[in-house]
């Protein structure tokens, strides 16, 4: 389904949406962030891109999945914690975030399926903001295979055009959406039509490809897990979390009990994000750690993406959002490492 | 002006005569403005060692991996390590002399002076360029900056861009050195502990909700405490898990530990995170303003330490890394210390 | 609804035997769930066991598949879960959930002679399959243990072991000398060299420290046994058990759900980070 919304109308739209739960990029101390929405000033500034990925709403850095209780009677009562039946709708998610949901979802889905992931993606509408210009100086969404209108993993895309939004809608979610807004859309015309296939080609011009031939780089990084390379490249890194927390496709996860009361015993097992980049990530209660040093954890975050990932799923755990690569306190720039993989040896 | 020649010489001397094991400096990444760290070996990779506003850095932080590497090693290299160090960098080597955690024989200090400019904050550079993306930044005489862009070159008035803490600094060149670079400009910082002042006279109920909104944004990605210098500790008290387990630690050590705090990063366990970290660099904290740069969430981070050196400061006349042979504040009491605090 | 894999079982600790006192103790302890609810296993598959309030630990199951009575796991006391493990008595509840990984593959191994080599507490993983072998001895070849612990206070299943004597061949050892050992006297990897199994039809199993396996496979390469007939288990931090944490992956490999169980043809290609 497509349409076209004047921008004056965007309220109008919004206000047919209040059956559901909506988030969009709101600004605060210079930082932009997805948040229940207050304001949608975001289509009208300069906006780029949420420091943290649609991510934080679907996969939450802290969820409950449990509860437990030691009754009066003695019994342990257990409970399960699933998020609570509540629709959301995302706006303004550029589609490399969204492009990174559909890689989670191979991850959560499949055996053992993580009901808690799942009942949040079920439940979440995305609505897509294309970039007719790179958000980012570190953008590369076109060097792994994305593109920056594409709508893999979006409900709706929109795509500015000055003084309109031209929607296009991909799932039945994205079509509820635009039902419920149908007086305030209206039908493309073809010149509507014309300028959306100009300005999404332009678009993909203007992307300055950084990394090229990607394709390589599975295969070169077989060869080179014994090697020295991963020691001078984490030299600089000072193991801290940002890269995997702000990245949206990892995943990583540490499960904990929280104790509230231990004089009868109540709490609740607790799920966080984690980091491969943490030294004790995979240190064994016996003091024995696979990954003792910054190099082999560097080495595993890249094999994660660029090796082992493709050999599972065929496809790069990285949809090119620079986030990671703009925020290292100490630049540490993942394009330049596949780069370097890629002529490693010649 | 420091001439970018003159570093990259001193490198490749010390690197040729074999005077270090390696040197700790800056270069620059193609097309990006920021400078990043960069560790060098040969005296012919001296060339791509820089000196600009950019060199943000505070690489005394790599210190205490170069002390884990040599614990690991069975035979470790016992010469120094070079390292470039600018003026507040050279307070936190001397807090680090000062705790013993190095001894002076394990650096060698390439030492520049920032004169009378400083570095710059990447963020309000990037507000100034309002989309416009920066290709280099170089000083220039005369209180200004030269930005390169894909437009073109423009001057911007340094006080306009340069870090907070370089307006707020009284320490603009290295005062612990080997070599030096760069003259020892006098200079007159915007009165001290500005932001802090400004910060303290608002209400308590009005600085709560500011901490509890700043807090709450906080994602313990720990890299305000990766990024500083004196966090050297191999086993964090805020931490959830200690690594400094080995294979002779018992079952009941490990099950007895206490957890101070919980792995969710939520408002409660931020609080104690931060707060417990700030007492935990009282008298140590060099304002190198590397905490807040690092800080993704923008979490105004420099407050909490600079409240504690001012507190040091008033209560007992004490600043941190300007003498590595003062007694270290937390480690040691005199008699006219102020107690009328204690009952 | 789709069954949630995060959310254990209830089951009853009925049973605690002491296996191995003193500073690196280690407690048998048989459960059963509260709700009769089929859990079948195959043998090699671990499960988590849940303290509540202080965590989870992934255990093998040391019981064999055919044991309907109950689900035994030997514990060896290590940190928090396991150190809260040990201070529970009969009839407390603890959680399971599982069973997770891939277990060994005995279908594959039918008429074949089965070399169980095994290192302290690396006997519990064995002991599930080994009790399997036993109770369908007609389906399989010639069944030996080759098992060794630092002391002879060490050895777990004691009782167990004398028993097993009568029926197959067991070759115990202890590292080093005590007054009244008759058997070998010496690492499990040179008793393995000392007592020459014969590659001839046979599969090997190997359970221990990491140290133990690295050196009975080199023996086993030396007395001829091709590295597909070399099966061990191999452990790493877990958990979820379900291969989405991230966290115990050996390569592309996650040890929780592609794993425990090995053959030394399959792991010496992954990369050796473990």
């Amino acid at each position: 389904m497509d349409k076209v919304l004047h921008k004056k109308a965007l309220p109008k739209w919004l206000k047919e949406l209040e059956s559901y739960e909506i988030y969009a990029p709101q600004e605060n101390d210079d930082l932009w962030s997805f948040e229940l929405v207050k304001s949608f000033e975001f289509l009208d500034s300069n906006y780029s891109n949420c420091i943290q990925s649609p991510k934080k709403i679907i996969f939450p850095q802290t969820e409950t999945l449990l509860k437990f209780e030691r009754l009066e009677n003695g019994k342990l009562e257990v409970e399960e914690q699933l998020p609570e039946d509540r629709k959301k709708v995302i706006f303004g998610v550029r589609p490399c975030d969204a492009k990174a949901l559909t890689l989670m979802d191979k991850v959560f889905t499949g055996d053992f399926e993580d009901l808690y992931y799942t009942k949040r993606r079920n439940q979440t509408t995305l609505v897509g903001l294309g970039c007719n210009t790179p958000p980012s100086p570190q953008c590369f969404c076109v060097s792994v295979g994305g593109s920056p209108h594409s709508n893999e993993g979006l409900d709706i895309l929109m795509t500015d055009l000055e003084d309109k939004y031209y929607l296009q809608s991909f799932t039945a979610k994205g079509n509820e959406l635009l039902i419920l807004g149908k007086n305030i859309f209206e039908e493309p015309n073809p010149d509507e039509k014309s300028m959306l296939k100009r300005i999404h080609q332009e678009a993909k011009n203007k992307f300055k490809t950084k990394l090229r031939e990607i394709e390589k780089i599975p295969d070169k990084l077989k060869g080179m897990f014994d090697s020295s390379f991963w020691d001078e490249e984490a030299m600089s890194c000072i193991r801290c979390g940002i890269c995997t927390y702000l990245c949206p496709t990892c995943h990583c996860f540490d499960i904990n009990d929280e104790v509230y009361s231990t004089s009868s015993l109540r709490g609740k097992r607790i799920r966080t994000w984690d980091t491969c980049q943490f030294p004790d990530f995979t240190m064994h209660s016996s003091g024995h750690n696979p990954r003792p040093d910054k190099a082999s954890r560097l080495r595993q975050r890249i094999f994660h993406k660029f090796q082992y990932f493709v050999e599972k799923f065929n496809a790069y755990q990285c949809t090119g959002c620079g986030r990671c690569i703009s925020k290292c306190p100490v630049g540490i720039d993942i394009t330049e490492i596949l780069e370097k993989v890629k002529n490693y040896g010649s | 002006m420091v001439n970018p020649e003159e570093l990259k010489n001193e490198a490749k001397k010390a690197l040729k005569e074999g005077k270090v094991k390696y040197i700790i400096g800056y270069r620059k990444k193609p097309e990006e403005s920021m400078a990043t760290p960069a560790f060098i070996r040969r005296a012919e990779d001296s060339e791509i060692l820089i000196w600009d506003p950019t060199c943000v850095h505070n690489l005394v932080r790599f210190l205490s991996d170069e002390k884990r590497r040599r614990k690991r090693e069975k035979n470790p290299e016992q010469r120094p390590v070079g390292i470039v160090i600018k003026g507040c960098d050279s307070r936190a080597i001397n807090v680090l002399l000062q705790e013993k955690f190095i001894a002076r024989e394990d650096v060698y200090l390439i030492g520049i002076s920032c004169e009378d400019n400083g570095v710059i904050d990447e963020k309000k550079l990037r507000k100034k360029l309002n989309g416009r993306k920066a290709k280099r930044v170089d000083f220039k005489e005369g209180q200004e900056l030269i930005i390169e862009t894909e437009e073109g070159k423009i001057f911007l008035p340094a006080k306009e861009i340069l870090a907070e803490r370089c307006l707020e600094c009284k320490v603009n060149f290295p005062i612990v050195y080997d070599v030096l670079l760069g003259d020892k400009t006098k200079r007159k910082p915007e009165k001290e502990f500005a932001s802090v002042e400004k910060f303290d006279s608002l209400s308590t109920s009005q600085k709560w909700d500011f901490w509890k909104n700043q807090l709450e944004k906080c994602i313990r990605c720990y890299a305000c405490r990766s990024v500083c210098p004196m966090c050297y500790c191999d086993e964090c008290v805020v931490d959830t898990i200690s690594f400094a387990v080995s294979a002779d630690t018992t079952a009941e050590e490990k099950a007895n530990k206490i957890k101070w705090i919980e792995k969710s990063p939520v408002l409660s366990e931020n609080i104690v995170y931060h707060m417990v970290r700030a007492i935990h660099l009282a008298g140590r904290c060099v304002d190198c303003g590397e905490c807040e740069r690092a800080c993704p969430v923008n979490i105004p981070l420099r407050l909490l330490n600079n409240k504690m050196e001012k507190e040091a400061k008033e209560l007992f006349g004490y600043e941190a890394g300007l003498d590595s042979q003062q007694p270290s504040l937390v480690a040691c009491f005199r008699d006219e210390d102020p107690q009328d605090f204690i009952r | 609804m789709a069954h949630n894999p995060y959310i254990p079982r209830l089951a009853r600790i009925i049973e605690i035997k002491e296996e191995v006192g003193g500073t690196r103790p280690i407690k048998t302890f048989r459960t059963k769930f509260l709700n009769e609810d089929g859990f079948s296993f195959r043998c090699g598959q671990c499960a988590m066991l849940s303290v509540f309030g202080k965590g989870e630990s992934m255990i093998s199951i040391s019981s064999s598949p055919l044991e309907k009575e109950f689900i035994q796991f030997s514990v060896l006391k290590m940190g928090r879960v396991t150190t809260a493990l040990h201070e529970m008595e009969v009839g407390d509840i603890i959680g399971i959930r599982g069973p997770y990984g891939n277990g060994f593959p005995i279908e594959e191994w039918k008429g074949k002679n089965l070399i169980f080599i095994g290192g302290g507490i690396g006997l519990a993983p064995i002991w599930s399959v080994l009790q399997t072998a036993l109770a369908k001895k007609e389906e399989y070849g010639e069944l030996m243990l080759i098992y060794g612990a630092r002391t002879s206070r060490d050895l777990v299943f004691k009782k167990e072991l004398e028993e097993l004597k009568r029926e197959i061949k067991v070759h115990l050892s202890i590292d080093v000398e005590e007054p009244g050992w008759k058997e070998y006297v010496g690492f499990v990897p040179l008793n393995v060299l000392d007592k020459k199994p014969s590659p001839n039809n046979a599969i090997t199993v190997t359970c221990g420290p990491p140290i133990m396996i690295k050196f009975v496979i080199k023996n086993l390469q030396a007395l001829g046994f091709q590295d597909d007939q070399i099966y061990t288990t191999v452990e790493n931090k877990m958990k979820c058990g379900i291969g989405k944490c991230g966290r115990c992956n050996i390569g592309v490999n996650y040890v929780c759900k592609d794993g425990p169980v090995y053959s030394w043809a399959v792991l010496k290609k992954l990369p050796q980070e473990y």
